[in-house]
């Protein structure tokens, strides 16, 4: 009776209020003030070819993830990364984030910057769901019934990009009935089966954690580091600055937006949940991504460079006329081809 | 018949052997760091192991998550699986069971020695490794660090390492109940303990397969780690729980199957 008392909960009906998509999407888009404490996990399932380079961000979209999280608001949080052995921290305050690591015994600074690497606290199914419908438009929201999630009714919502390119089959979002928190998001390629990526609540408390939960003090005999992302960026920029890379105001039938404080050489093309990146890269740094891209299962390697897809995800190295050019995202093969086409002039 | 099966268990030479063995290991490990501070990198070996170096409270921490793995449960499984096999193979379990006391009191006496064992055991391990944590490494008067990166005294250190010893018994119980349950099925000491550690070592196997994934929360030793939880601050109970959780069923089950057995066996040795 034990055993069966689990799966017998979770079997308990959901109920389903039928709010419209948009409204439900409204709610879930509105529930940045909501305070919570929550226990999540999230799997990926794409393995990216990266090399010794970006392992962070390789493990993070093809491991299991599980994270404690106390949200108070938009910039006072706190989310961990929680191991067997060891945990990872990261705090947010109003100016960026303070990110502490058991393993390294290091608390590491890092400012709020315009481009930065993924990190766990985006794969929270609150953060995440709130991104990938941020710019969905009504007509390409559906609703799917209700389930019940950590314990709560949650409502889903689908997401299914509009545009041609998309290598995002769907999205599909469940949505708190009661509070419009995003609980479980799962990412879908074009062929559907297994989800690329699927975050869940498992526990979730709707109570205002307590400061000093959030709030971080730097441990005595910690080492102090500064975070790596602005000298990413600076490197990203004193790096190509000789490029001759000129990026259109449109790639592979996306429009290019606007990205404060973004490098001149990096480029965002598309809206929704169909993005993609382009980026001269310096000559030291594409070498090393080459090989890795061109050794991985499924590589096209043709005149235009080389280019893999990793779930819904697509990378491309590709060769302009005055070095490499990377280009990622969450477009098909035949996008990144067709892109890589029209910034280097090159048929493929 | 409590008292008798304890004052048995404890006079036995074996039993501290056992123990003293036991003990050996962990004020190994701490004489080779002391003499050439080479701790694991942080994240490599055994659970604290890296911090002890820095902070000689933890050792009974590091000590317990040395022997855990295999050495604390292989000295369970003989212990437990000799309790009735061993008077079967003894000849001695005819006599015993001559007594008015019953199948079933002799069966509770049998599972209180176990039990006693288990807590001796785990606290003379947390108490040796208290002594060489204290003799050998440097111990800081402000407390430690926990997972989570505050502060804690010494105060909060004890009360977590009593709490993680507790917990580290409880884990204990479910194996010195699969030995027990054994131990009724057979009159060979010898296979009840294996017979118990191949679950063990079947359950650690299936426990690091992604494929085993949707049976992996009732895994025995699915939960045993997470007394590193209770130096996370907040401390997350969520594992903790389920692991004792996990232990009442089995040892209810185990137990309840070797009573079934055990008083309606024919005894014939």
């Amino acid at each position: 009776m034990l055993l069966a008392l689990p799966p017998l909960i979770g079997a308990l009906p959901a109920s389903d209020a039928g709010t419209p998509a948009a409204d439900l999407r409204r709610a879930a888009l509105d529930s940045t003030g909501v305070a919570f404490a929550g226990y999540a996990q999230a799997a990926g399932g794409l393995a990216l070819p990266v090399g010794e380079q970006l392992t962070g961000v390789a493990d993070l979209l093809s491991d299991r993830t599980t994270m404690r999280a106390w949200y108070r608001g938009p910039a006072d949080w706190r989310v961990d990364v929680v191991s067997p052995t060891g945990e990872t921290g990261v705090h947010a305050d109003a100016g960026g984030t303070w990110t502490w690591d058991y393993v390294a015994s290091a608390a590491t600074r890092t400012a709020d910057t315009a481009l930065a690497l993924p990190t766990a606290p985006d794969l929270l199914p609150s953060a995440l769901g709130r991104r990938l419908l941020s710019e969905a438009t009504d007509a390409e929201l559906s609703r799917f019934g209700a389930d019940r999630v950590a314990g709560r009714d949650a409502l889903g919502l689908r997401v299914v990009p509009a545009e041609g390119s998309a290598s995002v089959g769907r999205v599909d979002v469940w949505v708190d009935a009661a509070s419009g928190l995003p609980l479980r998001v799962q990412v879908f390629g074009e062929s559907g089966g297994e989800p690329a990526v699927d975050s869940s609540f498992l526990e979730l408390d709707l109570t205002t954690p307590e400061v000093e939960v959030v709030d971080f003090a730097v441990p005595p005999a910690a080492e102090v580091r500064a975070g790596q992302d602005p000298q990413l960026l600076q490197a990203a920029t004193r790096g190509t600055r000789d490029s001759t890379l000129v990026l259109p105001a449109a790639l592979a039938g996306l429009g290019r937006r606007t990205i404060e404080g973004a490098p001149a050489t990096v480029g965002v093309y598309g809206r929704g949940v169909t993005l993609l990146t382009v980026s001269a890269l310096p000559g030291r740094a594409s070498n090393g991504l080459r090989t890795a891209l061109a050794g991985a299962p499924g590589a096209v390697v043709d005149d235009l460079g080389v280019r893999i897809a990793a779930g819904p995800l697509g990378l491309m190295l590709a060769d302009g006329p005055d070095g490499a050019v990377l280009l990622t995202g969450t477009v098909t093969l035949d996008a990144l081809a067709a892109a890589a086409t029209e910034l280097t002039g090159e048929a493929p | 018949m409590i008292a008798v099966e304890l004052r048995k268990l404890f006079r036995r030479p074996r039993t501290w052997v056992t123990i003293a063995m036991l003990n050996a290991l962990p004020v190994l490990v701490a004489v080779l760091l002391a003499v050439t501070d080479l701790a694991p990198r942080p994240g490599e070996g055994p659970v604290f192991l890296s911090a002890v170096l820095t902070n000689g409270t933890l050792y009974p921490l590091a000590a317990l998550a040395i022997v855990l793995p295999l050495f604390l449960p292989i000295a369970v499984s003989v212990v437990a699986g000799e309790a009735v096999a061993g008077e079967a193979q003894a000849g001695t379990l005819r006599y015993l069971l001559a007594r008015p006391a019953g199948r079933t009191r002799l069966l509770v006496a049998k599972l209180v020695s176990v039990i006693a064992f288990v807590l001796v055991t785990v606290v003379v391990v947390a108490a040796v490794g208290y002594v060489t944590g204290q003799l050998l490494f440097d111990v800081q008067p402000i407390g430690g660090t926990t997972l989570s990166g505050t502060t804690i005294t010494p105060e909060q250190i004890a009360w977590r390492t009593v709490l993680a010893i507790g917990y580290i018994t409880v884990s204990m119980l479910g194996v010195a109940a699969f030995a027990l349950f054994f131990s009724t099925l057979t009159d060979s000491p010898l296979a009840a303990a294996l017979g118990a550690l191949a679950v063990l070592i079947a359950s650690s196997l299936l426990f690091t397969l992604d494929a085993a994934s949707s049976f992996a929360p009732y895994l025995p030793t699915r939960y045993w780690l997470a007394f590193v939880d209770l130096f996370r601050e907040p401390v997350l109970w969520r594992d903790v729980v389920r692991g004792i959780g996990l232990q009442a069923v089995y040892v209810v089950v185990l137990v309840s199957a070797a009573w079934a057995n055990f008083t309606t066996k024919d005894i014939t040795s």
